[in-house]
C-alpha cells in the first residue's frame, strides 16, 4: 500500500476517546438484570410462583374438603377406572352352583367374590386365603379368609373389604390335625366395582333411584393423584399440607432472620462490651444440637387436642435458628462501617439512623434475601423430618411431612402415597435452592464488579 | 507454640462443657415445662419404678433440689432410668444402642466425605462437561430428596430388585451382617455427600484457578502431582471444616434412617421413647446426643488445626 | 554475531473465548532474549505482558484461551503448547518464573523448603533428603537468614520479601538458563523492591542467565534492563536497546508512559502527565493504530490503516506512522531518523 502526504495530516476535532459508558444500574435492578439471564434460576422462580398459586389458589379451583373419606375408594392410586356397574341389592348366597375345582360363582364383584371348590385330595377340611400377590414358591398365600374342619363346605363367599383390582385365592387343604398342608388350589380373579341404586345415592353419585337401572354404569367421585389409606382426596389433601408446611418454611425463616437482623445490627451498632456479650450467646445456641431442641420444644410445649402443633414448631426455629443471620448482619455491619463513604457521611453530621437506612439496609439486603432464600428449604426439610418422626404437625392436619410419614406404611402396595408428597418436597426444596444459587450469584458478580 | 495448642484445647473442652451444662439445664426444664405431672399420667407406671424414681430424683423436694441432684447425677456420668421400663438405666440403653449408631454414623461419615471429595474434585476437574453436567445434577437430587424419602425409595428398590433376580441380594432391613450396614449407611451419607460435593466443587474450582497452582505448574511439576500435593490438600480445607456440623446432621438422620430399616441404635430407641413420652429416657438420651455433637465439633476443630498449618501454629 | 538467540519468539497470538466475545489479548509479539541480557516489557495493565509470557510457560488455560499462531524457540526447539523438550519439561528446569504476589503464590499448606525442593526432585530426580539440603543452599545463597530454620515454615510465617526471595530461590533451583519475573516487585515496598532487583542482579552475574523482567516502573527499567518490550493493546509498539527507548523514544506511547511515569533521574519536582482515555477493546481490535483515539499527534492514515512496524537503527523498532517517508508532520518528542534527518 502507498500513502500520499495527505495521509499525514494531523486529524483536526474530538476523537472519540474509548471508555466504558454503561448505564449505571442500582443494585437490586442489576441484581435482577443478572437474575433474569440466568436460566435455571429464572425456572425456579417460576417453579415458586407455581407452587405458591397451588397453595393460595388451589383450593379455589380444586374445592374438594381435605378430610372427607371416599370410602368407596381408599388408597386408590390416580388414573384408575371409576366406572362402577349397578347392581341389585345383596341377596345372600347358600352355595349354589355348579360343582369343580375352584372356580368364582357368578360374577367377581367388589360387592361379594362367591368361591366354589371340590374338596382336594386327603383334605380333612380346608383353610381359604385371599392375597394379593401371587402365592409364588414361599407358600405366601396372605390373609385368611375362612376354615372348615371337614369336606361338608365346600363354598366361601368373601364379602371383606373388596376393592377392584386382581385377588389371588388359595384354597389349602388342612391334614389330619387340622394343621395347614402343602396342597392347595389357587385362582386369579379380577374383581370389578360394583354399587347398589341404595348406595350410590347414599353417597350422593345421583339425585334419587329413579333416573339409573340396574345395569347401568355410573362413575364415581374424581380424585385426580388418588386418595390415601382414609379414602381421603390427596390432591386436596397436598393442597392443604402445602399451606402447612410452606407456612412453616416460609413464616418461620422470615421471623428468625428478621430477628437475626435486628440482633445483627444491634450487636454491629452498638459495638464494644454488649456486642461481645451478644456474641457470645449467639454463639452458644448455634452450639445447640438443633433437631434434639426442636423435638424437646415439641414435648415440653404439648399438643392439645385439635391443635395442630404448627405454632410450637415455628417458635422453636424462630429461637434456635436466628444465630446464623445475626453473625452474617454483623460482620456486614463491622466491615460498612470501616467503609470510607459511611465514614463521610458521619462527617457530615449524618445521624446513625439515617446511616442505618441510606447505607446499611440496602448492602446487607442482598445478603439477607440470599441467606432467606437457603433457609426456606431447610425449614421445609425440618418440617418434613419432624412430621415423619411424629413430632411434627399433629393428624389429622395434613403436611407433606406427615402425609410421606403415613405414606411409608403402605409404600409397597400403594407408593402414590408416599410418592406425591416426598415429590412435593423435593421439588419445592429443589425450586428454593435454585433460585438461592441464582440470587447469590446475581448479588455476588454484582458485589465483586462493586468492589 | 506448643504451649499456645495445649492452651487452645483447654479452652475449647472449657467452651465444650459450659454448652454440655447449658443443654443439660435447658432439657432439664423444659421436661419440667410439660403440661401436667408426667409421673401422673394414665400411663402403666408400676409402683416399683415410681419409687426408683422419686428415690433418685428427689421427687418430694423443690425443683432446685432436684435440678442440682439431676446436675450430680449427669457429673458422674449418670444419665437416669427409665419411666416406663423397670430399672432399665439410661446408661444400659446407651451402652447397648449406641455402638449401633455410631458404627453406622461412622461408616455414612466415611462414605460421605470420600465421596463428597472424590466426587467434587472431578466436576471441578471436568468443569462445564458431561460428567460435572450429570454429577451435579445427581447433587442436586441428593440436596432436594429427604432422607426418609430415599431411605423408603432405596427399600423398595431393593425389594423390587431382590424379587426380580429371585433371592435376597442385600438384606432390606434389621442389622448384624456388613451387608445390613451398606444401604442405611449409603442413605444416611447421601445428603451430606451431595453437600461435600459442592462444597469441594467449589473450592476446587477456587484452587484451580489460585496462584500457587500456577506456580507448580511454572516449576513444571507433573500433573498428578499438582492434583494431589497442591490442589486436592488445599481444597479439602473447607470441606473439614464443615464436617463438625455434618456429624450432627448425620448423627440426626440416624433417627430416620433407622426407623425405616429397622435398626435397633439408640436413633431408634430415642424417637420411640419419644413416641412414647418416655420422660427421663428422651432427658438422659438428649444431654448425651447434645454432649456427643459438642465434642464432636471440637474433635473436629482440632483436627482441622492439624491440617491446615495457619491454624495450628498460630 | 552469534547462531539463534536463547528464545525466540515470533509472531505470538494469544485469544480467550469469553461470553462477551473473544479477546485478542496479544496479537502478534516479536522477541527475543539472550544470555546474560535482561529484557523489560512495559505497558500499561492488560496490555497483554502477562499473557504473552505465561503462554510460552504453557500457563494459559485452554480453553478458554488459544494459542497461536506464533512460535516460540528455546535453543532453536519449539515450547509453544508443549512444553516437553527431549522427553523433559523446560518449566523449572530451563526456564524458571516468578510472579508478581508472593504471597498467593506459594502453595499455603507446604513447607517453604519443599516448595523449592520439588523442581530438584522432579527435574533431577534427587531423593528428599539431598532436595532439602539443596533447598537450604538456594535459601541461603537467596540471602535468608537461618534458611534451615526458615525451610521448615510456612508462607504465612513469612514477609513479603522473604516470600518472594524464596519464590526467587525455587525459580533458579535447577539453575535455569531463563528467568521470567512477572512484576516481581510490585507488590514490595521500595527498599525490599531494590534488595530483590539486586539480588536477580547478582545471580544473573553468577549464571549467566537471561531474564525477562515484566513491570510498570521504568525506574526499574532503567536500572536493569539491557532491551525494552514497549507493548500496547496486545502489540509491541516500540523495541530497542534501553537507551534508545529512553532518550529516542520513538513511539508516542513511549512518550506517554515516560509523562505519567515518575523517574528517580529527575530531582526536580516533575509534573506526571497521565494518558487520557483507556485501551481500545481487545474484543474488537480497531483496523488501524490502537492508540489512534489517544495519539496527541494522530493523522488521517493512522484511524483506518494498521501501523508498519519501522526500523531506525540497528534493533530500534517503533510501530508508528510517523516514521513513514512521506509523514511530515511536527512531533519534536518522537525520534525520527527516516524524515526529520
Ligand atoms: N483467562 C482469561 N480470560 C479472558 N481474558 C483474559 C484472561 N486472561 C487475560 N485476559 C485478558 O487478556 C488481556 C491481557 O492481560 P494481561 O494479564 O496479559 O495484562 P498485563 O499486561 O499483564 O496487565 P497487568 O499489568 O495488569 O498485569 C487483558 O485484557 C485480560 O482481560
Ligand atoms: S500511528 Fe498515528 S495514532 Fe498511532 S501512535 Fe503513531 S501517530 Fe499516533
Ligand atoms: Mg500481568
Amino acid at each position: 500500500m502507498s500513502y500520499g502526504a495527505a495521509d499525514f495530516l494531523p486529524v483536526s476535532g474530538q476523537r472519540d476517546v474509548h471508555g466504558i459508558s454503561r448505564p449505571s444500574l442500582s443494585y437490586l435492578q442489576d441484581a435482577w438484570l443478572r437474575l433474569k439471564a440466568n436460566r435455571r434460576a429464572l425456572a425456579s422462580l417460576y417453579l415458586v410462583l407455581g407452587l405458591l398459586f397451588f397453595t393460595i389458589a388451589g383450593p379455589w379451583i380444586w374445592r374438594v374438603d381435605s378430610a372427607v373419606q371416599d370410602l368407596d375408594q381408599i388408597s386408590q392410586p390416580p388414573g384408575v377406572d371409576r366406572a362402577a356397574l349397578i347392581v341389585p341389592d345383596y341377596q345372600s348366597w347358600d352355595g349354589a352352583g355348579e360343582a369343580g375345582p375352584l372356580h368364582v360363582v357368578g360374577d367377581a364383584t367388589s360387592q361379594s367374590v362367591r368361591l366354589k371348590w371340590d374338596a382336594l385330595p386327603g383334605a380333612n377340611g380346608h383353610r381359604v386365603y385371599r392375597n394379593i400377590f401371587p402365592v409364588g414358591p414361599e407358600l405366601a398365600y396372605g390373609m385368611p379368609l375362612a376354615e372348615f374342619f371337614d369336606n361338608t363346605i365346600l363354598y366361601h363367599e368373601d364379602r371383606l373389604d373388596l376393592r377392584p383390582g386382581r385377588y389371588f385365592y388359595s384354597v389349602v387343604a388342612l391334614g389330619e390335625d387340622g394343621a395347614v398342608t402343602a396342597n392347595y388350589e389357587s385362582l386369579t380373579v379380577d374383581v370389578r366395582r360394583v354399587t347398589t341404586l341404595a348406595e350410590a345415592v347414599d353417597r350422593g353419585l345421583i339425585e334419587n333411584g329413579d333416573q339409573l337401572a340396574v345395569g347401568d354404569s355410573i362413575e364415581l367421585q374424581l380424585h385426580p393423584l388418588g386418595t390415601d389409606y382414609l379414602g381421603r382426596d390427596m390432591l386436596a389433601r397436598l393442597m392443604a399440607g402445602a399451606r402447612v408446611s410452606l407456612f412453616i418454611g416460609i413464616v418461620a425463616p422470615a421471623l428468625f432472620v428478621l430477628f437475626g437482623v435486628v440482633f445483627g445490627a444491634a450487636a454491629g451498632f452498638i459495638g464494644g462490651r454488649v456486642d461481645q456479650f451478644m456474641m457470645r450467646f449467639a454463639d452458644f445456641v448455634v452450639a445447640l444440637p438443633f433437631l434434639l431442641f426442636m423435638i424437646l420444644f415439641k414435648i415440653a410445649f404439648g399438643i392439645g387436642p385439635g391443635e395442630s402443633g404448627v405454632m410450637p414448631m415455628l417458635v422453636a426455629m424462630v429461637v434456635l435458628l436466628w444465630p446464623a443471620t445475626a453473625r452474617l448482619v454483623r460482620g456486614q455491619i463491622l466491615q460498612l462501617r470501616e467503609a470510607a463513604y459511611v465514614q463521610a457521611s458521619q462527617l457530615l453530621g449524618a445521624r446513625t439512623n439515617y446511616l442505618v437506612l441510606r447505607h446499611m439496609l440496602p448492602n446487607t439486603l442482598g445478603v439477607v434475601l440470599v441467606t432467606l432464600t437457603f433457609e426456606i428449604p431447610k425449614a421445609i426439610f425440618v418440617e418434613a423430618f419432624l412430621s415423619f418422626i411424629g413430632m411434627g404437625v399433629a393428624p389429622p392436619t395434613p403436611s407433606w411431612g406427615s402425609m410421606s410419614n403415613e405414606g411409608i406404611a403402605t409404600m409397597l402396595t400403594t407408593p402414590h402415597e408416599l410418592i406425591f408428597p416426598a415429590l412435593f418436597i423435593s421439588i419445592t426444596v429443589l425450586a428454593f435452592n435454585l433460585l438461592g444459587d441464582g440470587l447469590r450469584d446475581a448479588l455476588d458478580a454484582r458485589m465483586r464488579n462493586a468492589g | 507454640m506448643r504451649q499456645g495448642m495445649a492452651w487452645y484445647v483447654c479452652k475449647r473442652l472449657l467452651q465444650g462443657v459450659v454448652t454440655v451444662w447449658f443443654i443439660a439445664t435447658a432439657t432439664f426444664f423444659a421436661m419440667h415445662n410439660v403440661p401436667g405431672d408426667p409421673l401422673l399420667n394414665d400411663r402403666a407406671m408400676t409402683p416399683a419404678i415410681r419409687a426408683n424414681l422419686e428415690a433418685r430424683y428427689g421427687l418430694d423436694q423443690p425443683l432446685f433440689n432436684q435440678y442440682l441432684i439431676y446436675l450430680g447425677n449427669l457429673a458422674q456420668g449418670d444419665f437416669g432410668i427409665s419411666f416406663t421400663q423397670e430399672n432399665r438405666q439410661v446408661n444400659d440403653i446407651i451402652r447397648e444402642h449406641f455402638p449401633v449408631s455410631a458404627t453406622l454414623g461412622i461408616l455414612a461419615v466415611l462414605f460421605a466425605a470420600a465421596g463428597g471429595v472424590l466426587w467434587g474434585a472431578l466436576t471441578a476437574l471436568y468443569r462445564n462437561r458431561m460428567p460435572d453436567y450429570v454429577i451435579m445434577f445427581l447433587v442436586i437430587l441428593g440436596i432436594s430428596v429427604p432422607s426418609f424419602v430415599v431411605a423408603a425409595l432405596s427399600q423398595l428398590g431393593l425389594v423390587t430388585l431382590n424379587t426380580l433376580v429371585g433371592r435376597s441380594l442385600l438384606p432390606v432391613a434389621g442389622w448384624g451382617s456388613v451387608f445390613h450396614m451398606l444401604t442405611p449407611a449409603l442413605v444416611l451419607g447421601l445428603s451430606t455427600m451431595a453437600y461435600l460435593t459442592r462444597l469441594m466443587r467449589s473450592s476446587m474450582l477456587e484452587i484451580i484457578d489460585s496462584d500457587f497452582v500456577r506456580t507448580a505448574k511454572s516449576k513444571g511439576v507433573p500433573p498428578a502431582l499438582i492434583f494431589s500435593r497442591h490442589q486436592l490438600r488445599n481444597a479439602i480445607l473447607p470441606v473439614v471444616t464443615v464436617l463438625g456440623p455434618q456429624i450432627a446432621v448425620i448423627t440426626t438422620g440416624g433417627f430416620v434412617v433407622e426407623l425405616v430399616f429397622a435398626i435397633p441404635g439408640l436413633g431408634r430407641f430415642f424417637v420411640e421413647a419419644v413416641q412414647q413420652l418416655d420422660y427421663t429416657v428422651i432427658m438422659g438420651t438428649t444431654v448425651f446426643y447434645g454432649a456427643f455433637l459438642v465434642f464432636m465439633v471440637i474433635v473436629v476443630d482440632l483436627l482441622y488445626g492439624f491440617i491446615d498449618p495457619r491454624v495450628r501454629l498460630q | 554475531m552469534t547462531a539463534a538467540p536463547l528464545l525466540q519468539v515470533e509472531d505470538l497470538h494469544v485469544e480467550f473465548a469469553t461470553h462477551g466475545g473473544t479477546v485478542r489479548a496479544v496479537r502478534g509479539v516479536d522477541f527475543s532474549v539472550d544470555s546474560n541480557r535482561t529484557l523489560a516489557i512495559v505497558g500499561e495493565s492488560g496490555c497483554g505482558k502477562s499473557v504473552s509470557v505465561q503462554s510460552i510457560m504453557g500457563l494459559i488455560p485452554v480453553p478458554p484461551g488459544r494459542i497461536g499462531p506464533g512460535s516460540a524457540l528455546l535453543r532453536g526447539q519449539e515450547i509453544l503448547g508443549n512444553n516437553v523438550v527431549n522427553g523433559r519439561d523446560v518449566r523449572g528446569s530451563e526456564i524458571g518464573m516468578i510472579f508478581q504476589d508472593p504471597m498467593t503464590s506459594l502453595n499455603p499448606t507446604m513447607t517453604i523448603g519443599a516448595q523449592i525442593a520439588e523442581p530438584l526432585q522432579v527435574h533431577r530426580g534427587y531423593g528428599a533428603g539431598r532436595a532439602r539440603e539443596e533447598a537450604i543452599r538456594l535459601l541461603e545463597s537467596c540471602r535468608i537468614p537461618e534458611a534451615r530454620k526458615r525451610a521448615g515454615q510456612y508462607p504465612f510465617e513469612f514477609s513479603g520479601g522473604m516470600l518472594q526471595r524464596a519464590m526467587i530461590a525455587m525459580a533458579i533451583s535447577c539453575k535455569p538458563a531463563l528467568l521470567i519475573a512477572d512484576e516481581p516487585t510490585t507488590a514490595l515496598d521500595v527498599t525490599i523492591q531494590s534488595q530483590i532487583l539486586d539480588l536477580m542482579r547478582d545471580l544473573q552475574r553468577e549464571t549467566g542467565m537471561a531474564i525477562i523482567l515484566i513491570t510498570h516502573d521504568l525506574g526499574v527499567v532503567a536500572r536493569m534492563a539491557d532491551e525494552v518490550l514497549v507493548m500496547y493493546a496486545g502489540e509491541v509498539v516500540e523495541k530497542g536497546g534501553v537507551d534508545d527507548v529512553f532518550y529516542r523514544s520513538a513511539h508516542p506511547y513511549t512518550l506517554g508512559l515516560k509523562a505519567a511515569m515518575p523517574s528517580n533521574r529527575d530531582d526536580s519536582a516533575q509534573v506526571l502527565t497521565p494518558i487520557d482515555g483507556s485501551p481500545p477493546d481487545l474484543f474488537a481490535p480497531p483496523g488501524g493504530c490502537g492508540y489512534f483515539a489517544r495519539c496527541p499527534y494522530a493523522m488521517q492514515a493512522c484511524e483506518d490503516n494498521h501501523p508498519e512496524s519501522f526500523d531506525l537503527h540497528a534493533d530500534h523498532f517503533a510501530r508508528c506512522w510517523l516514521h513513514h517517508e512521506d509523514c511530515d508532520v511536527e512531533a519534536t518528542d518522537v525520534h525520527r531518523t527516516t524524515a526529520s534527518e
